[in-house]
């Protein structure tokens, strides 16, 4: 798992933390029932406090990312694979239609676009 | 355009501590910073600057003139802030200001007044019951009410609340905004004064780790993050303050618009991630970084 908190993003870091472990879960770098760092070890690995990392994997765990078991740790839900790239789809539509209104701005069509993301798959 | 400062391998020994070799050059129009730890010799080299101690080497020049021949016009010209101002204790700036203003061609007492009123500085009050940041203000009021051409001001914001730091920055770009004046300031946390300056140098133990302009050294020093594995050794060796953990590793990388093509790639896969390093990271790394 490679999560990195920055300074500078406006999200709040218990929020960095929660996006970059689904990611991880979403791609297949983290396995279903793999066991999750402990709050102590993620906390002094990112320079953070523990609250912030408890707070993290209270929401992925409400969310039903993640299970969490008394004296054991968090470990990686067995989740609906298909919802959760639903969910990655929905956001990456999102970063679509922003690169879409981007293009329309400078008058870069539909096709001008679709043709650029074909020479980008073919280098 | 001459510059309001130059200053050619400037040494100055203490028993104990020596400052040696330091250059500088200050154009009209800029704030420069001077940066280091503690003990590395800043106020010296103030000091040296204000003309209140003198070079056992090299040479200082300000408007083009020498302390040696005009002393009194270049005084005449900056306004100085010490660390420590060194007013008489039981006396009011009232009283401060009535014995020291003869000594300026250029002294404006509305402008004095005005700058007490908006920072909040008691005039009546004795100078050794004003609180550490009122006394800094008082002096910085001091020092810009004769109307210099450049300001010396050794840690100003020392005992600043945020809204006086703020207002002091803006004082200060205010200040150089025509063009033809400019600031040194000094200070030991560079985060906090680095925002206005254009040009840094950095010192540590009486000598010169840096000097660039800011925004050049902020485009070249980066942090770069990265998943284990993702970079080459070759590449992971040119980091600085490498930090690796389980969840992934970080580094300094002190010229990345060489070193982004090399990345483009672990960029784009997410697999590495650039941030701007901060004014202090570069100074840390520079001055105690090994």
């Amino acid at each position: 798992m490679f999560i990195i908190l920055s300074q500078s993003s406006p999200d709040p870091m218990y929020k960095q933390i929660t996006d970059q472990v689904r990611d991880a879960i979403a791609s297949g770098g983290l396995a279903v029932g793999e066991r999750l760092p402990s709050i102590r070890e993620l906390s002094d690995a990112l320079k953070t406090s523990a609250i912030t990392v408890k707070r993290a994997y209270f929401d992925l765990e409400n969310e039903g990312s993640i299970i969490t078991r008394a004296g054991m740790g968090s470990f990686v839900a067995e989740i609906d694979r298909a919802k959760l790239r639903e969910r990655k789809l929905e956001e990456f539509q999102c970063e679509l239609q922003r690169i879409v209104r981007t293009g329309a701005k400078f008058g870069i069509s539909l096709d001008d676009l679709v043709r650029l993301i074909a020479g980008i798959k073919e280098e | 355009m001459n510059p309001v400062l130059e200053a050619r391998n400037l040494g100055k020994h203490y028993e104990g501590f020596s400052l040696h070799n330091v250059s500088l050059s200050v154009s009209p129009g800029m704030i420069f910073g001077i940066f280091g730890p503690n003990g590395a010799g800043k106020t010296t080299l103030i000091k040296l600057l204000a003309g209140q101690i003198a070079p056992e080497s090299g040479e200082i020049s300000l408007f083009c003139l020498g302390y040696g021949n005009s002393e009194v016009e270049i005084k005449d010209r900056i306004g100085y802030c010490p660390q420590e101002p060194p007013f008489y204790p039981d006396s009011t700036p009232v009283e401060i200001v009535r014995f020291a203003a003869p000594f300026f061609s250029r002294w404006d007492g509305a402008y004095f007044y005005g700058l007490l009123d908006r920072f909040h500085v008691n005039a009546e009050k004795k100078f050794r019951h004003l609180s550490l940041g009122q006394k800094t203000l008082f002096s910085l009021a001091l020092a810009l009410s004769h109307q210099p051409d450049l300001l010396l001001l050794d840690e100003p914001a020392a005992g600043l609340d945020d809204a006086n730091r703020r207002f002091l920055l803006d004082t200060l770009r205010a200040f150089v905004a025509d063009g033809n004046k400019a600031v040194i300031i000094s200070s030991h946390v560079s985060d906090g004064l680095g925002e206005v300056a254009e040009r840094v140098l950095f010192i540590a133990h009486g000598a010169m780790a840096l000097t660039a302009d800011k925004d050049d050294l902020l485009a070249r020093w980066k942090w770069v993050h990265f998943r284990e594995g993702a970079l080459d050794k070759a590449l992971v060796a040119n980091l600085t303050a490498l930090r690796r953990h389980p969840f992934g590793n970080s580094g300094l990388c002190s010229d990345f618009p060489t070193m982004s093509v090399s990345l483009a790639k672990a960029m784009a896969a997410g697999d590495v991630r650039v941030e701007n390093a901060r004014l202090s990271d570069v100074l840390v790394q520079l001055t105690q970084g090994g």
